[in-house]
């Protein structure tokens, strides 16, 4: 999935004659997160409480707020990068991001909250997700939140958790019951579910995990960090914070804890009150959870290579058999399939068969077809094997059709069957002269399992969206999964060179 | 015995074989003969059913072929069974050792236990000299081996007729001489019975083994009969 592209968005939202001089309040944050804090209005207007706040900051500050739109997880490396000036996205303070990306005092206090379905019996309080069961419900979470740091501390040995980078993608997957729960703040569980947006769901007990949403400065940069922090107070004191909550309907009785926040010196209130999340101690940054971590993710880096190739490569063989050997009324749609295949992004197809059955289960008539929507590993094995049957098929092709027709006849000669002939004689020699490029293939799904994790599967790419969003582990991590990466590919590379060189010789003659 | 009769076959508006009939007894040694282009390959492969014919009949024994139309997949195997094939290249299987090749017929075309077509192309192998190579891999033996062992492929599936598709042609003398000496050597049994069409520029190899010779000219057959009496030109 092509990252951390920066789409410039102007939002002239407070652009006064002042404001005109000074240099533009570049802000960043991903509209993608949803609602309620920056989202698209039906006539694609960025709307939002945080973009409704960002113009306020822009106006006490005198300059004017330019959105830079950058991935969610992604916005501290771009930050560090010079691409915008702060930080304004719902990121959580913790004592760790403080010392990295400084911190202004806090402009909201979330909770977390739980979310499952209208009809769910069994799981109804968060002690029901600790509880040992048969079956370890399925808990979505985003990436790299403290919601996902929440769930990992405390119900880590007792639920599945999932990782997305969307509120909505989790709720939907609630909603249609491939999950058991979703964990949310409380400003998107209060927009999407309190206020009816999706009916098919609940919030289920008390609020958990206050913390703090901060905005986040670059190191030394600090005049811009204490205006901010003036102007956060000055909405607070003033009450233009509350207005602005209270329009999207995320006022609440913690919010008045910012008034006492806010006037204290920052963050050491923040430390003194410890953080219910946890958020202090990055637990996932201990080097033994980290270790375990990407050995079990590049287990189910090789868990998906090694499950979608071989059916890659079966689906490959018959379609290239019926291909060279079939009647007109096969050859015609198996072309179309390589050629669709070929010719749309992975990405595509992994979406299409994952999420497509569902939304299309939401029509009226085709419920059916939302029954028939696969599982997270069924959708990315079948999504890796269907996609790269594409090219083993044109492999194949090739193979087949660079044996000598010589080889068909001689076996047909000594009186096998058409079938017979080509299973023996043929398949054999093209499968060793298609040993390299298929090779190559396997090489490059191996590396392309990457992109299940655009579906919820953690695997070593998705591993390191997760930990990026903490700058100093940037490096480590990225030698890390990328030596991991090497030593797994290695040994195909090698093992591609030996049967080239056993099976390579003859197959043309 | 193989007959052919009216045999039409045409490559677009090229007719290579032009009504031809002609009849290759049985347990015979038949060399055909002719110019460039007169249809020699094309005729044999029509008799193992390789090319299909526009109008005409192919019979070997009771098996028939007759032109026009797709042939009957079942009867297309059954007389390819009855009728082995010994190409110009060979045509060996490189994945394959020698053993295997000359196993394949018996196996995968006629469904025998592996331990008894092992015995049968072992025995097949030492009869043309090359017992010793039976687990080489094609790749590693000269031209002339290549060809005994395609001979002894051939004869595995005990053929009741064997087509020989200019078999010493990509040959240098040497080992061209190597290759007819078994057949040489195959002709000569009586036991054998197996009819054999030899299409060949190796014209004293031929007068050597050939019972009858077929002459053919632009698509027709020019001659049939003893070799002694061809017209003069043609075995010159």
């Amino acid at each position: 999935m092509t990252r951390g592209l920066f789409a410039v968005v102007v939002c002239a939202l407070a652009a006064g004659p002042a404001a005109a001089q000074a240099p533009p309040l570049r802000w960043g944050g991903d509209k993608n997160g949803g609602a309620p804090y920056i989202f698209e209005d039906a006539d694609g207007k960025l709307v939002g409480f945080e973009v409704e706040f960002a113009a306020y900051l822009g106006k006490e500050l005198g300059r004017e707020p330019v959105f830079v739109q950058n991935t969610w997880d992604n916005l501290p490396l771009s930050l560090a990068r010079g691409e915008h000036d702060i930080v304004l996205n719902g990121y959580e303070y913790s004592a760790e991001r403080h010392a990295e990306t400084p911190t202004t005092v806090p402009y909201y206090v979330y909770s977390l909250r739980l979310i499952v379905p209208t009809d769910e019996d069994k799981v109804l309080s968060w002690a029901e997700l600790g509880r040992q069961g048969k079956k370890r419900p399925t808990v979505g979470v985003l990436r790299g939140t403290a919601s996902e740091r929440y769930l990992e501390n405390r119900y880590g040995d007792t639920i599945d958790l999932i990782r997305s980078e969307t509120v909505t993608e989790m709720l939907d997957e609630v909603q249609a019951k491939k999950f058991t729960a979703t964990v949310q703040d409380a400003p998107a569980a209060s927009y999407y579910v309190s206020q009816g947006r999706f009916p098919g769901l609940k919030v289920v007990d008390d609020p958990v995990g206050y913390g703090y949403y901060v905005i986040l400065t670059k190191p030394g940069d600090d005049a811009l960090r204490e205006r901010l922090n003036e102007a956060i107070r000055k909405g607070i004191r003033t009450g233009t914070l509350r207005e602005l909550y209270q329009k999207y309907h995320l006022w609440n009785a913690a919010q008045q804890r910012l008034s006492y926040l806010s006037e204290q010196p920052w963050p050491a209130v923040a430390d003194e009150l410890s953080v219910e999340e946890g958020g202090g101690v990055m637990v996932a940054k201990r080097l033994r959870d980290i270790l375990d971590k990407l050995a079990l993710a590049a287990g189910t880096t090789l868990l998906l290579a090694f499950a979608s190739f071989p059916l890659a490569m079966l689906l490959g063989v018959l379609v290239a058999l019926g291909r060279v050997y079939g009647p007109g009324w096969v050859r015609v749609p198996l072309g179309v399939y390589v050629e669709v295949l070929r010719g749309t992004p992975l990405l595509l197809q992994l979406f299409v068969i994952y999420y497509l059955p569902t939304q299309l289960g939401r029509i009226e008539g085709l419920e059916w077809i939302g029954s028939l929507a696969p599982g997270i590993w069924t959708a990315a094995i079948l999504g890796l094997a269907v996609n790269y049957s594409a090219a083993e098929a044109e492999n194949y092709r090739a193979g087949l059709l660079a044996v000598p027709r010589g080889q068909l006849e001689a076996a047909l000669a000594l009186g096998m069957t058409p079938a017979v002939a080509v299973r023996r004689v043929v398949l054999p020699q093209a499968f060793r002269i298609v040993i390299p490029p298929v090779t190559n293939d396997f090489i490059a799904l191996f590396k392309d399992t990457a992109v299940c994790s655009t579906i919820m599967i953690v695997e070593l790419t998705g591993l390191y969206y997760q930990f990026k969003i903490y700058p100093s582990l940037v490096l480590e991590l990225a030698v890390a999964v990328g030596l991991l990466y090497l030593l797994m590919s290695y040994p195909m590379a090698v093992l591609a060179r030996w049967a080239e060189t056993k099976f390579g010789h003859g197959g043309t003659r | 015995m193989i007959r052919v009769t009216n045999l039409v076959k045409e490559h677009g508006a090229h007719r290579i074989l032009n009504g031809l009939t002609v009849e290759f007894p049985r347990g015979k040694v038949t060399g055909v003969v002719g110019p460039s282009g007169s249809g020699k390959s094309t005729l044999l492969r029509c008799i193992n059913g390789l090319e299909p014919f526009q109008a005409g009949e192919v019979a070997v024994g009771d098996v028939r072929l007759v032109g026009g139309g797709t042939p009957p997949r079942a009867t297309l195997v059954q007389l390819r069974r009855r009728v082995g094939m010994v190409f110009q290249s060979f045509n060996l299987f490189p994945h394959m050792t020698v053993l295997g090749n000359v196993m394949s017929g018996p196996v995968h075309a006629l469904g025998r236990p592996a331990a008894e077509a092992e015995a049968t192309a072992k025995r097949l192998l030492d009869r043309v000299g090359l017992a010793d190579k039976a687990a080489a891999k094609p790749a590693q033996l000269s031209g002339g081996q290549q060809q005994r062992v395609a001979i002894a492929r051939a004869l595995a599936v005990n053929p009741a007729a064997i087509l020989f598709d200019e078999p010493t042609s990509a040959l240098d003398p040497r080992m061209a001489a190597e290759v007819m000496r078994v057949i040489d050597d195959l002709a000569d049994d009586e036991q054998l019975q197996t009819t054999m069409v030899i299409v060949t520029h190796d014209i004293p190899a031929l007068k050597r083994v050939a019972d009858t010779l077929v002459v053919l000219d632009r698509g027709t057959v020019a001659y049939a009969g003893e070799p002694a009496g061809a017209p003069p030109g043609y075995l010159d």
